[in-house]
């Protein structure tokens, strides 16, 4: 059982390892790292709580109480270690504004959120984990854009096998070796994959096999509706590792307690069951040697001496509305930053480490989403949404191939939980049909629907809600980045707030553009009325809104952040280009490593977090290496293993 | 807090409001939390006074057509509070007639009550996150859903219209778009103020006034 204790208790002790941030990457590395026995301190920026069942279920009770149920609606605000939230952006007459803890000025809205808290994003994730494809790794030679990896699919492999064991996956892999992204041809997921909604199968029978043309590529795609691999617990495979089976981890802070996802339809923000795996999980088996510390911000790390960093400093606090802190410091043989890409950044330029390349926070990356939305046929009865996760199945014809010269590649998720995303749905039909809230000048409408009228106007409308939500590939571009300004702008504990500079590219519009059309065919071919809007009303523009022009046509398109942030801290071999070397080790200091998804030189189309496990993986090897250079005799001769140790 | 009887009138009255039978509004553990929630937020007084005119308006088998604007606004916010277990941001113009102290905007009145909104049930699902139906639900065909003759006949409300100011029956496939929400400007949109996919060319309703906006919205170029 792991430490939990509090920042004066961790103050001015030493250790093997420091990591900051207790999310998916710090809790990989915490747990092969503490299993290796090494000693090592976690510093969580945010509040615990969620790791007791009643704090869990405190966590639910506020997602209940939350009028928008957005991605950080189960987790409260902090003011001590602010979190970015989806809420933060608006827009009025005179364009998108940004208010909240990011500082925006950039021609296009960064609209993605993270979780400073224990556990992380990793808290409010839906779940997905798609491999990237070979090509992901090589856009620049393969396509003329974006940058190259210093690693391949192949040597990514081992890692990727061993995080979907440890995070623990279902999926049909069978499936995704067609795809391309699995290579061993004996691969099974731990657990069979999750069943697909009844929506999928209602547009695999009507999808499978047609063409869809993209006039923005100049080429027709067969539509193959395919399963997700996610990490959420399914039925276990028993052939899997060589017939040794997988055994499901259950829900945290309630002994004896878990079970296959029941469909509570929220995997985002909250699963009430915890059949979605969350980082908590590795938490609650940490070995003896690992201290994990809740409310202590990490405001610096520190140098020592050569290029070496000797440890952080830190502040802890004990009331998160307040921002009366301490301040401490811990020091260690290495120190990890998994705090997020764009929290990694901010404390690289606070500390004014690892930037000789002058990369850091360069290369900001997301998933830009496109939502498009429709009514299916009323012929064909209800189809079931706001059933199962949020989403089970895609269209992943447009992922790969050569007209990712022509536009960013896109993959389409098949939405489960209707128009949700896009208009608040259900509750906002309930507000429509009713005719609720008035008129424009104010006034109260006599139009509007009661009783059983209403009741049966919101079942079929609700019933009928089909939604695809778009997630296009945003190459690196290092003038989207994260600065910082400590004069001028700080959070109330006094470290700098973020400040983003975010645009989308041609090649990015393109494929938004791709998508928007790809999605309207598609809602032709299923008989759907296409319910989705771009455009400005009452002269206010929607957040994300940008026009784009192909082949002489002009689109209103408006983009989503997918929380997907990426890119700050970008892997490379060249230290004058890259922050990090492929073992994610800054190249100016030897004991100094950014780990996650700020080290990916770019997404493909995939949800990153496999990918960013499989490198913290990876990096925990070689840490592991690292820690027993420095400890071994300086006689002793060294071997360099590529082993993954499971 | 409401007595029995007054919680036992209240959902007498929201029967015909909601489509759905006494039965089921009991069955949510929370007319009594709904009653103290729409006094609280309408006031008492002018609470009582619509409860009043909605129930002669039932007695005369008429609809909510029959309500003046403000009572009609109730009657919606209401109908919202069971459908989805928080009280609305209102028409301002009848939060001004009422005089509410309060900001007009939308909160859930209880974590329990989100979980016991009847929207869920209105098509056939359950409350994301809560109430889950079970391993591989999710790939079954949704059942039929009831029209509203066969809602009528259930909840025994055979008489009367409750549509406001829609003269003749709905047409599902052919839905005209003020009844339905349009894109959210933003996150930080409540649901209740997410404007409508299109604006209602209003006929000349007793109390309601004319607007005269342009019909916008509807798919780009």
């Amino acid at each position: 059982m792991t430490t939990t204790t509090d920042g004066h208790n961790a103050d001015r002790r030493r250790y093997d390892v420091i990591i900051v941030g207790a999310g998916w990457a710090g809790s990989l590395l915490a747990d092969r790292l503490g299993r290796q026995g090494w000693d090592v301190l976690m510093l969580e920026a945010g509040n615990g709580g969620t790791e007791t069942w009643p704090g869990y279920l405190d966590s639910l009770d506020t997602f209940y109480s939350a009028v928008a149920k957005v991605p950080n609606a189960a987790y409260r605000g902090n003011a001590a270690a602010p979190s970015p939230d989806v809420l933060d952006l608006g827009s009025d007459a005179n364009g998108w504004f940004g208010n909240g803890y990011f500082v925006q000025n950039g021609r296009l809205p960064y609209s993605t959120d993270y979780v400073r808290a224990r556990g992380g994003a990793g808290m409010h994730w839906l779940g997905a984990m798609p491999r990237m494809h070979p090509d992901d790794f090589r856009t620049r030679s393969q396509y003329g854009y974006g940058l190259d990896w210093p690693l391949t699919a192949p040597e990514l492999e081992p890692y990727w096998a061993l995080a979907e064991r440890l995070m623990g996956v279902a999926g049909d892999a069978e499936e995704q070796r067609g795809l391309g992204v699995i290579g061993d041809p004996y691969y099974r997921y731990p657990m069979h994959e999750i069943p697909p909604s009844y929506i999928d199968e209602y547009l695999r029978t009507r999808l499978d096999g047609r063409k869809i043309e993209d006039e923005v590529a100049g080429e027709e795609f067969p539509l193959h509706v395919t399963k997700l691999p996610q990490a959420r617990n399914s039925t276990p495979d028993r052939t899997y590792d060589h017939g040794e089976g997988y055994r499901p981890q259950g829900a945290v802070g309630l002994p004896n307690y878990g079970e296959r996802c029941v469909g509570n339809s929220s995997c985002v923000p909250i699963c009430p069951v915890q059949a979605k795996s969350s980082p908590l999980r590795l938490q609650a088996g940490l070995a003896d040697s690992v201290t994990l510390v809740t409310r202590c911000v990490v405001t610096r790390v520190l140098t020592g001496r050569d290029n070496y960093v000797r440890g952080v400093e830190y502040r802890a606090y004990g009331d998160p509305a307040t921002p009366v802190s301490e301040p401490y410091t811990a020091e260690a043989d290495m120190v990890v930053l998994a705090a997020h890409a764009i929290e990694n950044a901010k404390l690289l330029l606070a500390s004014g480490l690892a930037n000789r390349s002058d990369q850091v926070g360069r290369h900001l990356m997301d998933h830009p989403t496109v939502l498009a939305w429709a009514l299916s046929a009323a012929g064909d009865g209800p189809i079931g949404p706001f059933r199962g996760p949020g989403h089970t199945s895609g269209l992943e014809c447009f992922r790969f191939g050569d007209a990712r010269r022509k536009r960013a590649p896109f993959r389409i998720e098949i939405g489960n939980w209707g128009w949700g995303w896009a208009t608040g749905a259900p509750m906002s039909n309930v507000a429509a049909a009713l005719g609720l809230g008035g008129a424009k000048d104010g006034s109260v409408l006599g139009l509007g629907t009661f009783g059983p009228e209403l009741r049966a106007l919101v079942g079929s409308v609700v019933g009928r809600q089909l939604q695809l939500q778009i997630a296009v590939e945003q190459p690196a571009n290092p003038r989207n980045r994260v600065t910082i300004d400590p004069q001028r702008h700080r959070d109330a504990m006094g470290n700098p707030r973020p400040i983003l500079t975010y645009d989308l590219d041609d090649h990015t519009k393109d494929g938004a553009f791709a998508a928007r059309k790809v999605a309207q065919r598609i809602f032709a071919q299923l008989g759907a009325e296409d319910h989705s809007d771009y455009s400005a009303h009452d002269g206010v523009l929607p957040v994300g809104h940008f026009t784009h022009t192909v082949h002489g046509q002009t689109l209103d398109l408006v983009f989503h952040g997918a929380g997907h942030g990426a890119g700050t801290h970008v892997m490379g071999k060249d230290p004058t280009k890259s922050v990090v070397d492929p073992w994610q080790r800054t190249h100016d200091h030897p004991n100094l490593y950014a780990v996650g998804c700020g080290s990916m030189p770019s997404l493909g189309t995939s949800n990153p977090t496999v990918t960013m496990a499989a490198l913290a993986l990876r990096s925990a090897e070689q840490i592991h290496r690292d820690l027993v250079a420095l400890h071994r005799p300086v006689t002793a001769g060294t071997r360099q293993g590529e082993q993954v140790n499971r | 807090m409401a007595t029995a009887n007054e919680i036992q009138e209240f959902v007498t009255l929201c029967v015909p409001l909601t489509g759905f039978a006494e039965y089921d509004l009991h069955g949510t553990g929370m007319a009594g939390l709904y009653l103290d929630t729409a006094r609280r937020q309408v006031g008492a007084l002018p609470f009582q006074a619509f409860l009043t005119a909605w129930k002669q308006a039932v007695a005369q088998h008429k609809g909510p057509g029959a309500l003046t604007p403000v009572n009609r606004e109730v009657a919606r916010a209401v109908t919202y509070l069971w459908y989805t277990g928080a009280w609305p941001r209102i028409a301002p113009a009848a939060h001004a007639e009422l005089r509410r102290q309060m900001a007009n905007t939308e909160f859930v009145a209880s974590p329990e009550a989100y979980a016991e909104g009847l929207v869920w049930r209105a098509f056939g699902a359950h409350p994301a996150g809560a109430k889950p139906p079970g391993f591989g639900t999710w790939s079954m065909k949704p059942a039929p859903l009831p029209g509203v003759e066969e809602i009528r006949s259930a909840i025994g409300v055979a008489e009367g219209t409750y549509r406001t100011a829609v003269s003749e029956e709905l047409s599902i496939a052919d839905l005209p778009p003020y009844l339905l929400p349009g894109r959210a400007p933003a996150r930080d949109c409540a649901p209740s103020a997410v404007p409508r996919a299109g604006d209602a060319q209003e006929p000349h309703t007793a109390g309601s006034q004319q607007n005269g906006d342009e019909q916008n919205g509807g798919t780009t170029a």
